[in-house]
């Protein structure tokens, strides 16, 4: 299955990414190497089988609604942000970034 | 009209859970500083892993019997992509392939029948602020658990739209499954909108995004329609976008957003394995949820006039009062208050099992008169609001009703002591003993009334009265009523008082 260099485009733009003409070209072979790969499975007659969501078998893996303090609340989220800022010069705690709309 | 209005409603639900839907964090932002309530599930911080909340699940079973649907016992979680920065994980969980809820249907207080076609669980986003030239993020919103209600496109005026949404918010919130406070967006519509000249096919839509009023998606499909209107008069086509409504200027504006981004890539979420329900389980929420709007429409038609009960039927506790006086055989708390407790609650589960009760009469004339009660007097006052957090009990109300029927009270005095039953120095007593403390209850004992009559016949003052009376002219007994009540110093029953005068008169 080919990739298109369009298509290349399409999923960089959904995902918020800027790439070089060269990062692109081999994203482009690496991805159709790994749908190539992947399609080997339509090859094998599936009539009947259910999809397989997950392989653990699990069900209504839940917990009961309590709040629990966090270690790793805001000032972990703030060292993780490029910037932050408030309106003002009041620091207000909200992560800043380009403007959106 | 020229163009026919088919309209679609996408309404999001935030759930009253203490925490997230995926993580154990404070899911109360109110009051609190920006990024005060998260953790590393809300911020997706690689490894980290979303466990779900039961009681999101919980309430979703008890919102899908609220609007008449199946719960599907097998259920689970999808990606839906998109990249925006108030979405870290760059996707949001949601439930694509297998929603919680099935079809079902919303009824509006005109009997139409608004189905859904389905409604699934997912997270809320983070809230974006925007300035001129950066945006703000506050996380304390991201992963807050929402239902998302989907309905079919059954919905051709703005009036029915509006009417649905408010329906919705009712179910939801009798349900008890949200706050519903709109204000702060618990409950946030789109509203899809195309139209078409009779009996052709639907034109292209567009979609007005996050309205948070009644009155806004009424007002928006109004403009809609005018607006789509001049486009098919000049023989266009309406461009399927996504808009904007402002308030302000009662406008709806395109939000040009990306064309792109119709592309979601849906695929099922590794981390959460799926839900399977049990009958049990779906049962025991159910019973949970009491009786609704629609469900007062039926058991009160022909009681309460249906203008009155629209307008009480946005308050539930008033719903729960009126069901208390009305269900003789009510056996839960008669405390005052305890219609806002849920032990005393009617439930909905009851009226499916067993055939549905007819009022008896007095029932009906005890509903009837409370119901007026509470329209025209509580509703009337200022600060009524205030006044609905402590409402009188059924025993209290019903000796009222019974006071009244058995002419003890007249109406002046009934609509007296029932506001004395939110006035903070009275409102423990009895209706008998505020009746006393207000001196309005009726003289009825037949032997005083009759002492009275004599006083007022052997009264020289009315001598003339009497005689004109005597000699056919019917209007004077007014005058004689009126002797009567005086020297009764209004406390006779005015009825019961001209009675005994004609009696008296005839001899």
């Amino acid at each position: 299955m080919n990739i298109t260099r369009e298509e290349i485009d399409h999923l960089a733009e959904l995902s918020n990414f800027e790439l070089s003409d060269a990062e692109k070209s081999s994203l482009q072979s690496d991805l159709e190497n790994i749908i190539k790969y992947i399609s080997e499975l339509s090859e094998l007659n599936t009539d009947g089988v259910e999809p397989t969501y997950q392989v653990f078998e699990m069900e209504n893996i839940w917990r009961e609604d309590e709040i629990l303090p966090q270690e790793a609340g805001r000032a972990a989220l703030l060292k993780t942000a490029p910037s932050f800022h408030g309106k003002e010069g009041v620091e207000d705690y909200q992560l800043k970034v380009p403007k959106v709309l | 009209m020229k163009y026919e209005i088919t309209i679609g409603i996408e309404c999001h639900v935030q759930l009253k859970t203490k925490t997230k839907l995926f993580s154990e964090v404070d899911n109360d932002a109110r009051g609190k500083e920006p990024n005060s309530c998260v953790s590393p599930v809300d911020y997706a911080l690689p490894g980290m892993l979303p466990r779900l909340n039961k009681e999101a699940v919980r309430l979703a079973v008890r919102a899908g019997y609220a609007m008449n649907s199946e719960i599907n016992l097998y259920s689970r979680f999808d990606r839906k992509h998109y990249y925006y920065p108030d979405l870290p994980k760059g996707y949001q969980i949601s439930q694509f392939y297998h929603p919680i809820i099935g079809a079902g249907f919303i009824e509006l207080p005109d009997g139409t029948k608004i189905r859904i076609e389905h409604a699934h669980m997912e997270e809320d986003a983070g809230k974006l602020t925007h300035f001129s030239n950066y945006s703000l993020v506050d996380l304390n919103r991201a992963g807050t658990p929402l239902i998302e209600i989907v309905s079919e496109p059954d919905i051709h005026s703005a009036a029915h739209a509006r009417d649905y949404c408010k329906e919705l918010w009712r179910a939801m919130t009798y349900a008890g499954v949200t706050y519903g406070d709109l204000y702060n967006g618990n409950m946030r519509f789109d509203v899809n909108i195309s139209l078409a000249k009779p009996g052709e096919p639907l034109g292209r839509r567009a979609e007005i995004k996050n309205l948070n009023s009644f009155r806004s998606v009424e007002r928006a499909v109004e403009y809609e329609y005018e607006r789509q209107s001049k486009i098919l008069d000049k023989g266009e086509r309406v461009v399927q976008e996504t808009r904007g409504w402002n308030d302000a200027t009662g406008k709806t504006t395109s939000q040009r957003s990306k064309e792109e981004a119709q592309d979601y890539r849906y695929m099922p979420e590794p981390d959460i394995p799926p839900i399977r329900l049990t009958d049990e389980f779906v049962k025991e929420e159910q019973k949970k949820v009491p009786l609704l709007p629609s469900d007062y429409r039926k058991l009160f038609k022909d009681v309460v006039p249906s203008d009155t009960l629209e307008v009480l039927l946005d308050y539930q506790p008033l719903m729960d009062c009126l069901w208390q006086c009305a269900d003789s055989s009510f056996e839960g708390d008669t405390e005052r208050g305890s219609a806002s407790s849920s032990a005393a609650r009617p439930w909905r589960w009851a009226g499916r099992t067993r055939p549905e009760k007819e009022l008896s009469d007095i029932a009906k004339s005890q509903i009837k008169r409370v119901a007026n009660l509470f329209s025209s007097v509580l509703l009337a006052e200022e600060k009524s609001y205030e006044m609905l957090n402590d409402l009188p009990s059924a025993a209290q109300l019903n000796e009222l009703c019974t006071m009244a029927d058995k002419q003890e009270l007249s109406s002046t005095g009934t609509k007296e002591v029932f506001l004395k039953f939110f006035d903070p120095q009275m409102k423990e007593k009895s209706a008998k003993d505020i009746a006393k403390e207000l001196n309005v209850l009726q003289e009825n004992d037949t032997a005083a009334l009759e002492k009275i009559v004599d006083e007022v016949l052997n009264d020289p003052a009315c001598s003339k009265a009497i005689e004109d009376f005597k000699n056919g002219q019917e209007k004077v007994i007014g005058f004689l009523v009126g002797q009567v009540m005086k020297a009764s110093k209004g406390k006779a029953n005015p009825g019961a008082a001209q009675q005994i005068l004609r009696a008296k008169l005839k001899s």
